[in-house]
């Protein structure tokens, strides 16, 4: 009911949403991947999307829709089949230090410690060993995992890689952060936690976040904006500004009227059993 | 009986000890002139291991077993983990060396001694080929499994793709790689013995083989102790360097030495 006046709907002109200001601008984006059988499987098609600076976006839908896909394609490790993509108004050609992913998976180099993790991508782009080491403890403050400084990741629980991840991809100051279902592999209570502190982090900075879920709740607390993406392909179905007061915190918004409205208004348009009245 | 085997070193000791005991219970019931009683044998090792031409034979066989497997570990190690990288590589050597692998490399020692002669150029050629199979059979394994994730992390530091091979890749399958080098030098000295059998020349085969010749048998179990004892202790050496080495890693599965002479 509520959020008929807060769905900005699809068939918007694209020339319309492009803004100044924009960090990402994607136009009219598809891929299509070759399968083993010769036939192509499109999995994205006619993305158009533009996100601000500093703006917090999810990316939500079922699983398989090219979610992370899309996510991948901005990140430049998945190449576009067609469509505009532009960071900062420059177009995408590969991976760059301006976009730094966090993933499902962690991806930490396990040869190394967490203070090892966490200086790498410093030390690669030829900073000063001192100056890294310090950033990287700086970090590794802030994620709340002092005194782990020497641990190897496989020491470590689901949680605290997750932490090390986005303190190593922090520590080279990316201008967007790509998160892929980040805390899709932690249990309930530890994802609660991450979420918080990655809310009080992106506070402090208001770094322009990519994040894909396929949890509503998450999307909602997080972001600015959800954008509903279609199964197969994967198109935007909708995308919908959250209004809800900053800072945010779990427990006020659980009994936030407009929260929970929000929530019941993407599970209906996910379709997710249970959601219809 | 659980606080004896919580001894180190102990259970290996009382399994040779059995082994002897077997051999030389065998030996003295049978009574065949080629199984000398253990005893025997063993009284030969102090003459053999302070026999200069001896020593100079076993020093001349390691020498090319330690040539043929550092050769063999600087070309295998980078052909394995680009063909775990490169598809088109992986396309192009993987059916020649599915062909090689099972051939018995000793059978190729013939072959290669009307090219090379019977000197140590062959001989080293016979153990750097024994080695490199499995070294680059587990260095492409190895590489091949590196998340694709931990790649793109460094990609989006902004490391190339030779960076990457060297400092991502490498690092990353180093514990799938040591499973290789593990067996390779298994394999390593296996081949170094059976180059020297059918290349009579000099080495720790010759004089294995020379002393089986003139019925010499107490020498001929003598110098097979002494291989043994040889293959322990490279194995036991390399094993605690590679546990030291992967420390992070979570333990490999089983080392299975799987290979052909």
């Amino acid at each position: 009911m509520v959020a008929a006046g807060l769905l900005r709907e699809r068939d918007t002109p694209p020339e319309m949403e492009v803004t100044l200001g924009s960090m990402i601008e994607i136009g009219r984006l598809s891929k299509t991947f070759d399968t083993a059988r010769r036939t192509s499987h499109l999995a994205l098609s006619d993305i158009t999307l533009d996100v601000a600076d500093g703006e917090f976006v999810s990316i939500l839908g079922p699983s398989g829709c090219g979610k992370s896909t899309l996510l991948y394609i901005v990140g430049g490790f998945v190449s576009p089949s067609g469509g505009i993509l532009k960071v900062k108004g420059a177009p995408v050609t590969g991976p760059g230090p301006d976009r730094g992913p966090v993933f499902q998976e962690f991806a930490l180099f396990p040869w190394k410690t967490v203070l090892g993790n966490v200086m790498y991508g410093l030390v690669e782009q030829g900073r000063p060993r001192a100056e890294a080491e310090a950033r990287a403890r700086e970090l590794i403050d802030l994620v709340h995992l002092k005194g782990y400084e020497n641990f190897y990741p496989k020491e470590l629980s689901g949680g605290m890689k997750q932490r090390v991840a986005i303190a190593r991809t922090l520590a080279y100051r990316p201008s967007i952060l790509l998160m892929d279902e980040p805390f899709g592999a932690l249990d309930a209570h530890t994802r609660t936690g991450m979420q918080h502190e990655l809310l009080e982090i992106w506070e402090r900075d208001r770094k322009t976040v990519l994040f894909v879920t396929h949890s509503v709740e998450e999307a909602v607390f997080l972001s600015d904006r959800v954008v509903v993406l279609t199964r197969s392909p994967g198109r935007i179905k909708t995308i919908i500004d959250i209004k809800l007061p900053r800072p945010r915190r779990r427990a006020e918004l659980l009994l936030n009227k407009r929260y929970q409205e929000y929530v019941v208004e993407i599970e209906k348009l996910m379709d997710n059993p249970g959601a219809d009245e | 009986m659980t606080r004896l085997s919580a001894i180190p070193g102990l259970p290996p000791l009382v399994a040779c000890a059995g082994l002897l005991a077997v051999w030389e219970l065998a030996a003295r019931a049978y009574g065949i002139s080629g199984l000398p009683p253990a005893h025997e044998a063993l009284r030969e090792l102090p003459a053999i291991l302070t026999d200069k031409e001896s020593l100079y034979n076993i020093l001349a066989s390691m020498k090319r077993m330690a040539v043929g497997f550092a050769l063999a570990l600087a070309f295998a190690i980078p052909a394995g983990l680009m063909m775990g990288r490169s598809r088109w590589v992986a396309a192009f050597f993987n059916p020649l060396l599915m062909i090689i692998y099972p051939v018995p490399k000793a059978a190729l020692m013939p072959i290669i001694m009307l090219w090379l002669g019977v000197g140590d150029a062959s001989k080293t050629l016979v153990i750097f080929l024994g080695v490199s199979l499995p070294v680059i059979y587990h260095s492409y394994q190895g590489a091949r499994a590196v998340e694709e994730k931990m790649l793109w992390s460094a990609a989006a530091m902004g490391m190339g793709s030779r960076a990457r091979l060297l400092r991502i890749v490498l690092p990353a399958a180093l514990p799938e790689i040591m499973v290789g080098i593990r067996t390779g030098l298994v394999l390593a000295l296996i081949t170094m013995v059976t180059s020297e059998m059918i290349a009579r020349k000099e080495g720790v085969g010759d004089i294995l083989f020379n002393a089986l010749a003139m019925a010499q048998y107490e020498t001929v179990y003598a110098t097979i102790i002494i291989i043994g004892a040889l293959g322990f202790i490279i194995d036991a050496a390399f094993e605690s360097l590679r546990r030291h080495l992967v420390a992070w890693s979570d333990p490999v599965h089983e080392i299975a030495v799987v290979g052909s002479t």
